[in-house]
């Protein structure tokens, strides 16, 4: 569409304010970050005059910054592995399978894509607690695949319909069985909704905070997001510490979304549209 | 499509009307096709329902009742949970009322900075994709981190800016004063939120036919009325998924108000989730009672998403 100068102009301007306060915090946070305590508070908006290294390393080793991202990593890996493996394995069937039954399983898992967390949060913890899976990792993984299913069904589901049947009756022609038909011939066809489901749930999984606070008690196994806000509860004045250890905690995750911002930016729109 | 498949479920499964040959294979057929359905679902079933499904229903079971927790004897109070929280549980109450104007703000504000944000993004052409990566942003990092970072403006560089030039009005207590506080929380929640909104009018906008606007252009239309009447109703799927997801995220909201000002001060900023949450594991364990509130909450979301989406389809058809 075509603009006058005038207008065109000002929407720049309204732009780059906007992109400013967008990026002011963050800013904030990174050139802060690198003063000390004394330098910050004369003031914080002039930029650092030495690079104070010593904030990062003390914050590294509190929020034990490896351990925890690994645990980050083990957790997400596992979540968006499972979810995928259930998702795509149930999708696919459902939506291949008419009649009563497939219906009643797929309203099923759909019928509860409404019920917000903080409403099964209670039973939920006496549950993980009763199969032993609180407080471990791969509990916490587990439990991830448990919530983030029906939503990936509900995706599967749909992108199945587009897949031609006579791919599936060719290969069972040519011999093959019913799951090495799934594996060979039909998950590789689903990879674009894979691809969408997987960035949706590392984005969920990698950034929750109430699920790991509610099932992980030994601070050995926490989250990387747990263990920057255990920090902050303990060193709520320290704010040149508090700073670095947000910037750590933020770092991975802005890395990813520099690499693959366009497949977020796709999956996200994929996502709530198809939803 | 759906030939095969089709001619043998659609035969049901116990009785078959002819005898002979054909009438034992139909049934093994049939027995294999339920048993190769539920091979293929039992993985997702079975964790789907120990987590998610049993959680569900235990959830609205103890809500009648007034167990806490530990105790093995409970007893069935009917909608004696449910009464007390709405009628003697001002906290409660307050809670709700609080996250209702939360929503409220949130799903017209982030909504409207959404839209015009992808509009005008939308007529640049060179600077486009880097105001998207801008904008988008600080959606990527967790919610909670994103307060701790606002926290710190509001409590440090704010005051600091305000004392050092003459903007006195960004000198507040951000954080402290409760009716302050709630347009705090407000802006960390659009910070954090308004870049995914944006990613789908951006891709709805995109799926508009240039050649249509052309022609209002053409015929005369200002660039306003461009968009009023034919950007607009071309785009209203995205506004319906963009308002529910708003409002279902806007009722759970946590984290935000958790990182700033932890329900405070007092419970002045507690939102529904944060009463629930301490009813249940720092107060007294009335698990019974907890649950029974974050069963009221599940259905106020789920009577407003109602609502919306009932009364936006009717506008979709209309426009």
């Amino acid at each position: 569409m075509r603009l006058r100068k005038g207008a065109s102009l000002l929407i720049t301007l309204f732009l780059s304010v906007g992109a400013l306060i967008s990026f002011f915090p963050i800013y904030l946070a990174i050139i802060n970050s690198v003063k000390t305590q004394g330098e910050m508070f004369s003031s914080f908006l002039a930029l650092p005059t030495k690079l104070h290294f010593e904030n990062y390393s003390q914050a590294f080793d509190k929020i034990n910054l490896l351990h925890s991202t690994l645990n980050s990593v083990i957790v997400s890996v596992i979540g968006i592995g499972g979810i995928i493996f259930c998702a795509a394995l149930a999708g696919y069937k459902l939506s291949r399978t008419s009649g009563r039954l497939s219906a009643a399983i797929f309203s099923l898992f759909i019928a509860s894509m409404l019920v917000p967390f903080h409403s099964i949060m209670i039973p939920l913890t006496r549950m993980a607690k009763a199969l032993h899976v609180s407080g471990s990792t791969y509990g916490l993984a587990l439990i991830y695949i448990g919530l983030g299913v029906n939503m990936a069904i509900f995706l599967y589901h749909g992108f199945v319909k587009s897949i031609p049947r006579e791919l599936e009756e060719a290969a069972r022609i040519d011999g093959c069985g019913e799951f090495q038909t799934f594996f060979r011939i039909i998950f590789p066809l689903l990879l674009p909704i894979t691809v969408t489901i997987a960035i949706l749930d590392f984005l969920w999984i990698w950034n929750d905070f109430l699920l790991p606070l509610l099932m992980l008690t030994d601070s050995n196994k926490y989250t990387l997001i747990l263990s920057t806000n255990t920090l902050f509860g303990e060193y709520n004045k320290e704010w040149s510490l508090i700073l670095a250890a947000l910037v750590l905690t933020a770092l991975p995750v802005i890395v990813i979304y520099g690499f693959f911002q366009k497949f977020i930016m796709q999956g996200i729109a994929e996502g709530a549209i198809k939803g | 499509m759906e030939e095969r498949e089709n001619l043998f479920s659609s035969i049901p499964v116990c009785c078959c009307p002819h005898r002979g040959r054909g009438a034992v294979t139909v049934p093994i057929k049939k027995y294999k096709n339920v048993l190769s359905l539920l091979a293929f679902v039992a993985p997702a079933l079975i964790i789907y329902s120990l987590f998610l499904l049993i959680p569900t229903v235990g959830g609205m079971y103890y809500s009648f009742t007034d167990w806490n927790g530990l105790n093995p004897n409970y007893s069935f109070i009917g909608l004696g949970n449910f009464i007390e929280a709405l009628r003697d549980d001002p906290d409660f109450v307050n809670a709700l009322l609080f996250t209702m104007k939360y929503v409220l703000f949130m799903i017209v504000l982030q909504n409207v900075f959404a839209l015009v944000l992808a509009v005008f993004i939308e007529t640049k052409t060179r600077t486009k994709g880097f105001f998207r990566t801008i904008f988008f942003m600080p959606n990527m990092i967790s919610t909670i981190i994103s307060a701790f970072m606002w926290t710190f403006v509001f409590s440090q560089v704010l005051p600091q800016i305000a004392e050092k030039t003459a903007m006195s009005f960004l000198d507040q207590l951000w954080i402290g004063d409760p009716k302050v506080s709630f347009y705090s929380i407000i802006i960390v929640s659009l910070w954090n939120g308004v870049g995914y909104m944006m990613i789908i009018y951006l891709a709805a906008l995109q799926g508009v036919p240039q050649s249509l606007k052309e022609a209002a252009v053409i015929d005369g239309a200002s660039p306003f009325q461009t968009f009023r009447k034919v950007t607009l109703p071309m785009i209203t799927h995205a506004v319906t998924i963009c308002f529910f997801l708003t409002l279902n995220g806007a009722f759970k909201v946590y984290e935000v108000v958790y990182g700033l000002t932890g329900g405070g001060p007092g419970r002045s900023t507690q939102v529904i989730t944060m009463n629930i949450f301490e009813e249940a594991f720092s107060n007294n364990f009335r698990y019974g009672y907890a649950s029974a509130k974050s069963v009221i909450l599940f259905v106020i979301i789920l009577i407003f998403t109602f609502i919306q989406i009932g009364v936006m389809k009717r506008k979709e058809v209309e426009a």
